[in-house]
């Protein structure tokens, strides 16, 4: 199954998500389809003009261009997705800098979507980990 | 077989024995067919999809379970990502603050591997009223 991860360029979602069997969505695939056959060249701009006017679908016109950018970028990802795992409570530097609108844009969209959903805190210590990475598990293997 | 590239990068956990020229040695010697780029918390690999997840199914099994993955959108050695040709490097703070917390995931996976359950940790409540002007009031 498909499973959004949030935030999604997270190292430690990708690679539980794919360990425990199932396909990861992240900003990474779909960046290299853009690199690979749209040709992103503006560096070290990530997203063409198209994308910025595709974003509008998610996000209001009024709303900065950061944002949309980025929802152009996640919002299809999200409507494909069949299930979505979200990492609550990070430190700043986990995720999108700078982006709390964005994130809260992404939570909407998720829940409004209503695919089956998994908060996990952010883990801070080993006995955290352990409970991160045994909640995720049980989430991902009871996907169907 | 897919054409289909794809670029991924390995990080090593901090608490790992595992240094990444013995990863990159690791995975030169596996055979594969990948172009493989060493760097400081790990190397980069790039060649066929299928040729990739192999290398990192296998890379996976090293150590226990203190390697991980991603993928990676740019080339390996982009002039627009590289920073040995000075390109912007926007991911790296991502990634720095994911390789504090490795460890913990790693302990996670390995407890997982030995068969233990977890125990919920009780969410973090909010402050009551009441307790708040408790402490408003005390008088130091």
């Amino acid at each position: 199954m498909k499973v959004f991860i949030d935030p999604p360029n997270s190292l430690i979602l990708f690679d539980l998500v794919e360990r425990f069997g199932h396909e990861p969505l992240s900003t990474m695939a779909a960046l290299q389809e853009r690199i690979d056959n749209i040709e992103v060249d503006m560096p070290p701009m990530n997203v063409t003009l198209d994308d910025v006017v595709r974003g509008l679908k998610y996000a209001g016109i009024e709303v900065p261009s950061g944002v949309r950018g980025r929802l152009a970028v996640w919002g299809p990802m999200i409507e494909e997705a069949d299930a979505a795992i979200i990492v609550d409570d990070p430190p700043f530097s986990f995720g999108c800098v700078g982006c709390e609108r964005s994130e809260l844009m992404v939570k909407y969209l998720i829940k409004r979507r209503g695919i089956p959903m998994l908060r996990v805190p952010y883990p801070n210590s080993e006995e955290e980990g352990k409970v991160f990475v045994g909640q995720v598990k049980e989430f991902l293997e009871g996907l169907q | 077989m897919s054409d289909e590239r794809e670029t991924r990068l390995l990080m090593i956990s901090p608490a790992s024995r595992l240094t990444p020229e013995m990863l990159a040695r690791t995975i030169h010697s596996m055979g594969v067919d990948v172009a493989l780029k060493e760097t400081c918390y790990g190397c980069l690999i790039e060649g066929r999809r299928e040729a990739v997840l192999e290398v990192t199914r296998r890379a996976r099994g090293l150590q226990g379970n203190s390697v991980f993955s991603k993928r990676r959108a740019y080339r390996m050695g982009d002039p627009v990502r590289c920073r040995a040709q000075h390109g912007t490097r926007p991911g790296f703070s991502q990634l720095e603050s994911e390789w504090v917390a490795l460890p913990y995931i790693e302990a996670g996976l390995d407890a997982i591997d030995r068969g233990e359950k977890y125990k919920k940790i009780p969410a973090k409540e909010k402050l009551p009223v009441d307790k708040l002007i408790e402490i408003c009031e005390v008088k130091l």
